[in-house]
């Protein structure tokens, strides 16, 4: 038997390596691949060296690619010579990347740390640097500042933006059927009745992603829990099995008939798909994701309302540190990695977060001519509640937060009751929790 | 060749005394050796420790197996991972193999166009598997994908599911995915089988009137022993190392509420951590690799010496 | 007659049925490339009205596809050199050579065949770590050529075997050294096996996905498989770029499938049929 085959092979092989020259980019040269081709790094002053950081983050939408270009100009007027390499992985992948890259001292020099139990679970194994004492530093709030400390009360990282949950609605849908903003819970239920009869999805919402359960829940469940409970539970005056957050989980389970068809099979993809091209007309939602909707449609009219009281009390709208910026303690450029962290306290930085990330920064001072982000900074700027699953459940082996994102995903299945969820996560909560100050 | 005379100059460089030749399987048992035998041997004594990260701690003799079998949640997710490894297993077996075989033979009684049907199925196997997930997961896609819109287009709305979202069809899906992706390869290897049974044995059956089924039972069968056994120790061996396609279609947590969770998934979330925050416990992980060896080891052997018996006889 | 007939369009049904169910996933991510997204979102099912190769330029545009494909061939070339070297080397030894332990070795290269190499994931993980590999495209090579050594051997010495001995005694007198024995005499008759095992483990090596996960976090080193996952977050609502990644990664096995088919399919069965 000839066999032709390891001709066809070699030429194949030349041709694709041929194309792959073509293409630019290093291969195992070790060369880095410039991921924006003509990022407009500024060249920097003779005599001077460039220095290359890598920078590791889950926002791998566009949008923040894009941010990080103007971040890269912006940084060199004031710190010239430092190349910024944005290696964005899908969030759902980040953790088990990070973990993996930081046990191998393999990981990006600066490096986007979870907020509170998580990221504290990073910095406690030793793999951060310390910046206490880093200025620009204490233009932030206590609290904000307490999501990148670890146990050892040290600060690890600069927050970098604030995250909120609330309600989105389609404004061209509301106006088509009369409907306004919900001032209470009954009107928001009423306003999904409506838009039903009228064979349109009320709520973009699908569980078959674990973190957009404890998102939603997040959205909703400070008008059932009441502000205090998160200081309540941290000193262990409440439970996870308490009424109130049972209530809080009925709640979102009683929106069932309002979710899309087949909802258990969509993922925040999908979510955002429908609520983006109008099949859908309210979703509760991070408000990470405005830009990329508006990516995909830029002719919506997001409306933003706080999520209404069943009682009549406070609407909420929950906002949190969405992470923040540390540095790897093995980086060899710790100096210049320092450099650009204390960028990140400046106002500058922060109205680019703003302008073209479209999300709030915790800087003072920085200001957007983006309507609804301002909107939005007013919202979660006033009595804003905590995202309690993130602040107080991101603790042990697996955590809380995914024991509660589990469950919520068992219950839409049919296989748990509120009830249950709130007992399953309240036996997670059993294994590490010590009430603070005992 | 054992005495071999050399009493001649020689040209090559690898001719100084035979004694040379024994350098000749050092590579390849050396790099085998190094990446293949000492990891999984060292799997062993990994799991008998405990580990901070990726520092081993203090021996802890069967401490990381009492975590795993009596622990919450992990005893209950080894479980549940560990039964539907089982369940992938049967499906692969019944659907992969029968749908194969019905292939292989169509091809084997002369089929018109024989060679565009095998290429036809053979094809699939060709991409990633990784591909081959996210490619269904587009299909699945209970809004857009292709099925879920054929289905209301021919009045069958009521069919349509959320198949990668609801636990009652997440595994099978993924699980048929799978033999789509398998059934080309052992096609061939079932064809290879048929090709080999002599064709006066065939004939004399034919002549003695055996018909249809009765004649693929009774006679063809029992020829294809050899074949059989192979594609029944190779579907195990894929159903229990099975990673990918949960991975790309339902991501490391086996979603949703653990019901597409295998063995391999488990063992990843475990020792490398998962989404969660948690870091991962290489001491735990290690545990669960080394009892996956077990389970494929014991049942390898036991088909082998099953094989071995028959053929004695 | 009827019977038969009726017998006949039963079967044909059949192989044609299950032709459309393998080839349809296959056809519609080649056609969905090339449409609009909007038009994929809305019309799934129709067909393109306009051809247009957009998201292909967005592909070589956003993504270093160019050297992800590089990097593919790069682990590739290199693993199948060195894998049919040491194979080769290896099962001359074995089945040309009388020594007593021979038998054993070959034994202790079987038992690869049944050791699942997931399974050492964590010290393999530690391994690479200590010799300097992690994010090196080396580590994924030998890994790959490690896992692959058993098959390539136990197919390559049961072909050796089938060769005469009479081969390399004539070699011999003409003074021939081993090396010289291998590359002039013995490699020429090994063609149809060396293709064997060059077809099964380039499907394998090209295709693999885990170890490149595992190992790669470097973007400017990833191969092909692990390129994939960046497109699936990035592009995660443009289906048209998804559906051309897909085509684009699988394109060069299918051509190369087209070139050798039925080496392909009699080589990828060998290891199990032998």
């Amino acid at each position: 038997m000839k066999l032709r085959r390891t001709g066809a092979f070699a030429a194949l092989s030349l041709f694709l390596l041929a194309a792959g020259c073509g293409g630019g980019g290093g291969g195992e040269n070790g060369a880095q691949n410039n991921a924006s081709s003509g990022s407009g790094a500024s060249a920097p002053p003779a005599g001077n060296e460039t220095v290359k950081l890598t920078v590791a983050s889950w926002n791998s939408d566009q949008n923040f690619v894009d941010m990080w270009k103007d971040v890269q100009d912006a940084l060199n007027k004031v710190y010239p010579g430092i190349e910024l390499d944005y290696q964005p992985v899908k969030s759902t992948e980040y953790n088990t990347a990070l973990n993996t890259a930081l046990r191998t001292n393999s990981a990006a020099d600066i490096i986007q740390l979870r907020p509170y139990g998580a990221g504290q679970a990073i910095a406690d194994a030793g793999y951060l640097e310390p910046i206490d004492g880093l200025q620009g530093l204490d233009g932030f709030k206590p609290d904000q500042l307490a999501a990148a400390q670890g146990s050892d009360g040290k600060q690890y990282g600069v927050p970098i933006m604030l995250s909120s949950t609330q309600l989105f609605y389609n404004k061209d849908i509301f106006d088509k059927y009369g409907l306004k903003a919900p001032a209470t819970w009954d009107e928001l239920i009423a306003a999904a009745e409506t838009l039903k009869k009228n064979k349109v999805t009320p709520f973009a919402f699908g569980s078959k992603e674990g973190w957009v359960l404890s998102l939603t829940h997040g959205a909703i469940a400070p008008v059932f829990l009441g502000a205090d409970f998160p200081g309540k539970f941290a000193k262990g005056e409440a439970k996870v099995d308490s009424p109130e957050f049972v209530k809080s989980i009925e709640a979102l389970k009683s929106l069932t008939p309002y979710f899309p068809n087949n909802f258990e099979g969509l993922g925040m993809d999908d979510i955002r798909t429908m609520f983006a091209t109008g099949q859908a007309a309210m979703v509760f939602d991070g408000s990470f994701e405005i830009a990329a909707i508006q990516a995909l449609n830029p002719d919506i009219h997001i409306g933003i309302a706080p999520v209404p009281s069943p009682s009549g009390g406070q609407p909420s709208v929950s906002a949190w540190v969405d992470g923040s910026y540390a540095i790897n303690k093995s980086s060899k450029q710790i100096d210049a990695a320092k450099k650009v962290l204390q960028f990140m306290t400046t106002k500058e930085f922060g109205t680019i977060v703003l302008q073209k990330a479209k999300s709030i920064s915790p800087v003072a001072g920085a200001a957007s001519d983006d309507e609804l982000v301002s909107e939005l900074a007013k919202l979660s700027g006033g009595n804003a509640s905590p995202y309690f699953a993130v602040t107080n459940l991101g603790y042990g082996d697996p955590t809380s937060k995914v024991t509660l994102e589990n469950s919520l995903q068992g219950m839409f299945l049919g296989k748990l009751t509120p009830d249950q969820v709130a007992k399953e996560v309240q036996k997670s909560v059993d294994t590490w929790f010590k009430a603070a100050g005992k | 060749m054992e005495q071999t005379q050399h009493d001649r100059p020689r040209r090559r460089w690898l001719t100084s005394g035979d004694r040379l030749i024994h350098l000749f399987p050092v590579p390849a048992v050396a790099v085998y050796t190094l990446f293949v035998v000492y990891p999984i041997f060292a799997a062993f004594t990994y799991s008998l420790f405990d580990w901070k990260g990726l520092v081993m701690g203090r021996f802890n003799f069967f401490g990381n197996f009492r975590t795993l079998f009596t622990q919450e949640p992990f005893n209950r997710m080894f479980r549940n991972a560990f039964s539907h490894n089982l369940f992938y297993f049967a499906v692969e077996l019944v659907v992969q193999n029968v749908v194969a075989f019905v292939l292989a033979y169509i091809i084997f009684r002369k089929v018109k166009g024989a060679q565009f049907f095998k290429i036809a199925y053979f094809l699939p196997r060709l991409l990633s598997i990784i591909i081959v997930g996210f490619m269904w997961k587009l299909i699945l896609n209970p809004n857009m994908g292709v099925l879920n819109v054929l289905l209301n287009k021919i009045g069958l709305s009521s069919w349509t599911h959320a198949w990668l979202g609801e636990p009652a069809t997440a595994l099978p899906a993924v699980a048929l995915v799978n033999c789509w992706f398998g059934i080309g390869f052992f096609m061939l290897i079932l064809l290879a089988g048929l090709q080999s049974i002599s064709p006066e044995v065939l004939e004399a059956a034919r002549l003695d009137g055996s018909r249809g089924l009765g004649y693929i039972v009774s006679v063809i069968l029992p020829m294809m022993f050899q074949p059989l056994v192979i594609v029944a120790v190779m579907t195990f061996l894929q159903a229990f190392e099975a990673f990918e396609l949960v991975f790309a279609m339902q991501g490391s947590l086996g979603e949703p509420y653990y019901s597409t969770d295998l063995l391999a998934v488990f063992f990843y979330r475990t020792a490398f951590g998962s989404n969660a925050g948690d870091t991962g416990n290489l001491g735990v992980g290690s545990a669960v690799a080394v009892v996956m060896f077990f389970i494929i080891a014991t049942i390898s052997g036991l088909f082998m010496a099953f094989v071995n018996r028959r053929q004695a006889e | 007659m009827l019977t038969t007939a009726v017998k006949r369009s039963g079967i044909y049904v059949v192989a044609v049925g299950y032709a459309v169910i393998a080839l349809f996933p296959m056809l519609l991510m080649i056609v969905s490339s090339f449409r609009p997204n909007v038009d994929i979102l809305t019309k799934p099912l129709s067909l393109p009205k306009k051809w247009s190769a957009v998201s292909y330029e967005t592909l070589f545009v956003k993504l270093h596809y160019a050297s992800y494909i590089k990097n593919s061939v790069f682990v590739s070339a290199v693993m199948l050199a060195l894998l049919l070297l040491f194979s080769v080397m290896a099962s001359y030894y074995i089945s040309r050579f009388p020594y007593k332990w021979n038998n054993g070795l070959f034994f202790y290269f079987l038992i690869g065949m049944m050791l699942p190499i997931k399974l050492g994931l964590v010290p393999l993980f530690l391994l690479v770590k200590q010799l300097h590999l992690m994010n090196s495209l080396w580590s994924i090579t030998l890994i790959q050529l490690a896992s692959s050594i058993p098959l390539a051997v136990l197919i390559l010495t049961g072909f050796f075997r089938t060769l005469p001995n009479e081969l390399e005694e004539a070699a011999r007198i003409d003074g021939a050294g081993h090396m010289g024995m291998l590359l002039k005499v013995l490699a020429p008759l090994m063609k149809p096996a060396i293709g064997t095992v060059t077809i099964i483990h380039f499907i394998g090596v090209w295709n693999d996905f885990f170890f490149p996960m595992i190992f790669i976090q470097d973007e400017a080193k990833k191969t092909i498989t692990v390129g994939m996952l960046k497109l699936f977050s990035e592009f995660t609502t443009d289906w048209s770029v998804l559906f051309a990644g897909l085509t684009l990664s699988s394109l060069p096995m299918i051509l190369l499938f087209f070139f050798a088919s039925r080496q392909f399919m009699d080589g990828i069965t060998a290891g199990a049929v032998k």
